[in-house]
């Protein structure tokens, strides 16, 4: 079995000790960044860079990748206690997981991440180690329309992600769409609602409107209630804070799915871990026997999208590794690294340095086991933020917001985009509006936009290309159902309605 | 390191009181070097190369900082630059994009010229490449292919003022020809369009090319530069394949900011010409396939005269708007 050998000589590489250290300092470096809104996994593994000159290539690659999956366990703590995401993968884990927390079940939110995360990264590690190659081949056969398709069935889960009303669901996902079309026309290079602002011609960074939107719109609609109740107490005792065995019975799908959506939607080019995240929540709210309850703090909805962009990591390092083509900004730097240290990332990479590519496959499961271990036992660490009276949290969520915002961009002018955002968050919640559409919205306004003009420059202008590629037509038929399945719903209680009376 | 304290403090005061000092101009705080991309974007890389190179090649008495501002498509670091009007600490490193946006974007005030470039340092050359199962077997087969079904072949490369378009609007005017371009603004994602067989042709750096030959999914018809890249002995230039069309370089140079004395642009010129002559650098050069491109800043500023000249007319020419 080549397999069975390529992991016992993985092993070897990964087990060495100064290899076990880096992986320990990669992945302990991804929490770190993870936890802290605004860092991220590249601007780290950039500055690093440098210092990996000096070391043996195996140790160097074993440490940044530790970084990049470390940082996807650290990023759900601020969706989760403050309603600030890290990092844009972990937007959707505040939908369930501040609701979560608010019910005083920080703990078992925090725990349940980390558990969804252990288990959907070591899936994605098992993928990238038994199909990479396979899988390599399938992902090219996407392209913009299928993409198109992809992105379409992420917006019909607005309908799912809806709160009481389809149509203030809809308008705010326009209005997500709009915000995302803001900045420079990638094909005509105009400028579209820029205000003659040079800060606007790369477009709005989303984890700013995101940001803003829940965190600054949560602070500002809670201190108008002007009572000065603590949150609920935070149960004690290291067994009262982590999940439940019902608990981990209530994931046992979620597990599934968000290993699943997140490793093949990583493997495309195009894909992405906020997508991953927002299309596993969307599945497990679709098949959920409680789908009401999803977004007022259900478990199931933080181990969905947590796995998701875990297992995100190991499909996005399968095109990485196999064709060198990478798929995300932590991988193109990966790549860059790859190309400084003198390998030549491509095709042949596996075949030509396997104590490399096994190496890192063997360290990836010993780095998840690692933050298994590292991420429990900050579970009640954390769990004690909840612990503040309102009036020193609240301006704690606010400094983490700013804070994650300024070191994110360095811009004045970004920090007051979040103060708007933060407003129009408020807004929003005082009419009713859900934030999450606008947010999937604006997470996937401009890759829509782009596929659909890629595909219709490359049919000349027919949207026939939309339904004559199966795999598209599949996905489009898919969004179609999602759109209709609530409509069916409103006519058959409106038929049973009829006839009663 | 008191002693090094009171020298600084001293060279400051002297600095601020007499002209005297910008004579023999030295750093005297850790350089900022601005780049136009977010970590790990192909500027904010060579930046961080280049200053690790400073300090094994021992270029500066000080370190290097990369500082990051993107945004704009260039403009917010350019503009960036020119606020820090006469800060002798601060150099930038432009490329291509810093020529282009201007012309295009009414909101990028800050050209090039209303900086004060400093010198170029690398020419990056590109080649031509087809799916390797492709009919095409040279690029006069594709041309001809694309005229008897005009619009009906595809490019994939990246926005429509970047030197992949540029190109394939030199050679349609050239040959009479039509294709269809599609932008994707990931370098991966052009170069899986092209081998996933969704589009027919591509513009692509040699480096990035030469894995994807060497594995057999992708054959080079034609490279974009005035000499044969050693890397490809046996494709043809454009010239040699019969197209005679200007070869459109792709740059990175040093930009300083504004109003600083002749002393100051003189000693970073020296810095860029002692580094492109260091073997870091030319190892840097030979393992990226790019050209050594280094021109002084008299030299740089007829390029960018000529260059956007040029460019004005082959964006108009393809309708696009330009606002400079």
């Amino acid at each position: 079995m080549d397999i069975v050998a390529g992991l016992l000589q993985g092993f070897s590489v990964a087990l060495a000790p100064s290899n076990l250290l880096w992986c320990f300092v990669g992945v302990f470096l991804g929490t770190v960044v993870g936890v802290l809104p605004g860092l991220g996994p590249p601007a780290t593994i950039a500055m690093l860079l440098p210092l990996t000159f000096s070391m043996n290539p195996a140790g160097a690659i074993i440490m940044l990748a530790g970084i990049y999956y470390g940082a996807k366990y650290g990023g759900s703590t601020t969706s989760i206690l403050m309603n600030v995401p890290g990092e844009s993968a972990s937007v959707v884990t505040c939908i369930d997981g501040y609701q979560m927390a608010r019910k005083g079940r920080a703990g078992a939110a925090l725990g349940i991440a980390a558990i969804a995360s252990f288990v959907a990264g070591t899936v994605g590690v098992l993928g990238l180690m038994l199909v990479a190659p396979p899988l390599a081949k399938f992902a090219l056969s996407f392209s913009s329309p299928e993409y198109f398709a992809l992105m379409s069935l992420g917006l019909a889960l607005v309908v799912l992600l809806a709160g009481r009303s389809i149509v203030k669901a809809l308008l705010a996902a326009l209005l997500g769409l709009w915000i995302a079309s803001i900045g420079t026309d990638p094909f005509s290079t105009t400028s579209r609602f820029t205000f003659g602002r040079l800060e606007l011609l790369s477009g709005i960074d989303f984890v700013v409107v995101a940001i803003g939107v829940f965190a600054l719109g949560e602070v500002l609609a809670n201190m108008e209630a002007r009572e000065d109740a603590t949150l609920l107490e935070t149960p004690k005792g290291l067994r009262n804070l982590l999940p439940t065995w019902q608990d981990l019975k209530d994931c046992r799908f979620a597990f599934a799915n968000g290993s699943i959506v997140g490793f093949l939607v990583g493997t495309l080019p195009g894909g992405g871990s906020t997508i991953a995240s927002f299309l596993s929540y969307g599945l497990e709210k679709a098949v959920s026997r409680r789908k009401d309850e999803f977004g007022t703090g259900v478990i199931e909805g933080v181990a969905a999208p947590e796995g998701a962009n875990n297992s995100e990591t190991g499909g996005a390092l399968v095109p990485l590794l196999t064709l060198g083509i990478p798929g995300s900004g932590t991988t193109a730097i990966l790549l860059a690294a790859l190309v400084l240290w003198g390998f030549k990332p491509g095709p042949l990479f596996i075949p030509e340095h396997p104590d490399l590519f096994w190496g890192l496959v063997a360290s990836m499961y010993i780095g998840n086991v690692m933050l298994l271990v590292l991420n429990l036992p900050l579970v009640p660490l954390f769990a004690q933020v909840l612990r503040l009276p309102v009036y020193m949290l609240y301006p704690l969520i606010l400094g983490v917001s700013m804070v994650g915002v300024y070191t994110a961009s360095g811009s004045l002018f970004d920090l007051g985009l979040l103060m708007v955002f933060g407003l129009l968050g408020y807004v929003m919640r005082k009419l009713d509006y859900p934030a999450a559409p606008l947010i999937l919205g604006l997470a996937l306004g401009a890759g829509m936009e782009r596929a659909l003009r890629q595909s219709l420059m490359m049919s000349q202008g027919s949207l026939s290309i939309l339904v004559s590629r199966p795999i598209s037509a599949v996905m489009l038929s898919l969004a179609l159902l999602v759109l209709l399945i609530p409509l069916f719903g409103k006519l058959n209680a409106w038929r049973l309605r009829a006839l009663e009376s | 390191m008191i002693v090094r304290c009171v020298l600084f403090v001293l060279a400051a005061t002297v600095g601020l009181t007499t002209d005297a000092f910008a004579q023999g101009f030295r750093p005297t705080r850790p350089v900022e070097l601005v780049v136009h991309t977010g970590p790990g974007g192909g500027s904010d890389l060579l930046a961080r190369a280049l200053a690790l190179m400073a300090e094994r090649e021992k270029l500066l008495p000080v370190r290097v900082v990369v500082v990051n501002k993107p945004g704009g498509n260039s403009a917010v670091a350019a503009a960036y630059l020119a606020e820090k009007r006469g800060e002798p600490n601060t150099v930038g490193l432009f490329t291509g994009v810093w020529l282009q946006t201007p012309l295009v974007s009414a909101e990028a005030r800050v050209t090039l010229k209303d900086l004060t470039p400093v010198a170029r340092l690398v020419l990056e050359p590109a080649v031509i490449a087809v799916k390797a199962d492709a009919p095409f077997k040279t690029l006069q087969e594709f041309i001809d292919a694309a005229k008897r079904s005009p619009g009906a072949l595809k490019q994939s490369g990246g926005s429509n003022t970047s030197r992949d378009n540029v190109v394939r609007l030199l050679l349609q005017k050239s040959t009479g020809t039509r294709w269809a371009f599609i932008s994707f603004p990931g370098g991966g994602e052009r170069i899986a369009a092209l081998i996933g067989g969704h589009v027919d042709i591509m513009v692509i750096e040699p480096e990035e090319a030469g894995e994807h030959i060497r594995a057999g999914n992708m054959r080079v018809l034609a490279q974009i530069s005035e000499r044969r890249l050693p890397g490809f002995p046996n494709v043809p230039t454009l010239r040699e394949a019969g197209f005679d069309v200007p070869v459109v370089p792709q740059v990175r140079g040093m930009v300083a900011p504004p109003g600083i004395p002749r002393a100051n642009v003189e000693y970073w010129e020296d810095f860029c010409r002692r580094l492109t002559r260091s073997p870091s650098w030319q190892k840097y050069i030979a393992d990226n396939q790019f050209e050594d491109g280094y021109q002084n800043a008299a030299d740089l500023a007829k390029f960018y005269d000529e260059f956007t000249g040029r460019m004005r007319d082959i964006l108009k020419d393809a309708g696009v708007k330009t606002v400079r």
